[in-house]
């Protein structure tokens, strides 16, 4: 309702306005119409241009990629160090199960050493605190694929099946639970 | 306990980064091999550093063939636009002395491989 007196406002306006407006309008309108020339383009060869649009698109690799050679990460830490991949176990102090279900990767330990000025543990290793989540095990294995790391996956040892449990079978007619 | 680390064959459509195929990577990595062939004399002569040319070759090459066996179109241009970054370094002095040597590694000592030196070593 409001826009449509808002329209109806503006165009009762509009020949008071054309005056005002036209010059300005025409000029935009000329200025939309005329193609832009970029410098980098004009400047090319057809075949350069024709590349140009080709890297647009895709194209196909083969085989799996390992981008340890850019990461920039040192050589050791990529040969020598091993990565588990795990499931965090639910916090024992606490019952809840919220923040638990996905997946995790953390590298080996490296050497710690007692800081002789405070007596607080020092490391000189920069990923020993790296954990990095993952929602499913496949995607944890293709990152470290990725960058060139050797893992293991440990799964969790506990499979205890739920068991329903009711007060209601201990009276049932065909099963062995029932006491009367 | 370890894994298979599963090597997988497959086809993937990927954005290019500079080239289109193989060819053309392998033209833009043979320039950049050249590029530092040529700088090679300049580099010893205004780094000043105790190393020939023939040692520099040597190491360039090395450098080189080191990534031989990478297939992947993306990360061979990759590669050539980090070389052609450190090229730039050291045609304009932004590295020094040092930095040109670390290529040589001739102060890393190497690390112990059997069980024994690995222990009087203190380390893993």
């Amino acid at each position: 309702m409001a826009s449509f007196l808002l329209r109806t406002r503006t165009l009762s306006k509009s020949p008071l306005c054309i005056k005002w407006c036209s010059p300005s309008i025409s000029t935009t309108a000329v200025r939309n119409t005329e193609p832009q020339i970029k410098n980098d383009i004009a400047l090319l060869n057809p075949e350069e241009i024709e590349h140009k649009k080709k890297l647009q698109n895709y194209i196909t690799v083969e085989g799996t990629t390992d981008i340890s050679p850019i990461t920039g990460i040192p050589e050791d830490y990529i040969k020598e160090r091993r990565v588990r991949i795990y499931e965090p176990p639910k916090n024992c102090m606490q019952s809840g199960t919220n923040n638990i279900g996905n997946w995790e990767m953390e590298f080996d330990t490296k050497e710690r050493w007692e800081n002789p000025l405070m007596g607080w543990c020092s490391t000189g290793d920069p990923l020993s605190n790296m954990k990095v989540q993952f929602s499913s095990k496949e995607e944890a294995v293709e990152y470290c694929e990725k960058n060139g790391w050797q893992y293991f996956i440990q799964e969790s040892k506990l499979d205890k099946k739920f068991k329903p449990k009711s007060y209601g079978v201990n009276f049932s007619w065909n099963k062995r639970t029932s006491f009367n | 306990m370890a894994s298979s680390q599963s090597v997988k064959r497959v086809v993937k459509e990927v954005k290019p980064i500079l080239s289109l195929d193989r060819e053309e990577a392998r033209q833009r990595v043979l320039n950049l091999y050249k590029a530092w062939h040529r700088q090679l004399s300049y580099i010893v002569k205004q780094y000043d550093i105790p190393k020939n040319q023939e040692q520099c070759r040597q190491k360039l090459r090395e450098q080189f063939t080191k990534y031989d066996e990478i297939k992947d179109i993306r990360l061979i241009d990759m590669l050539v636009i980090k070389g052609q970054m450190e090229l730039k370094e050291v045609v304009n002095m932004w590295k020094q002395k040092g930095h040109i040597m670390t290529y040589f590694k001739d102060t890393v000592e190497p690390k112990p491989q059997d069980f024994l030196s690995k222990f009087l070593s203190g380390k893993d």
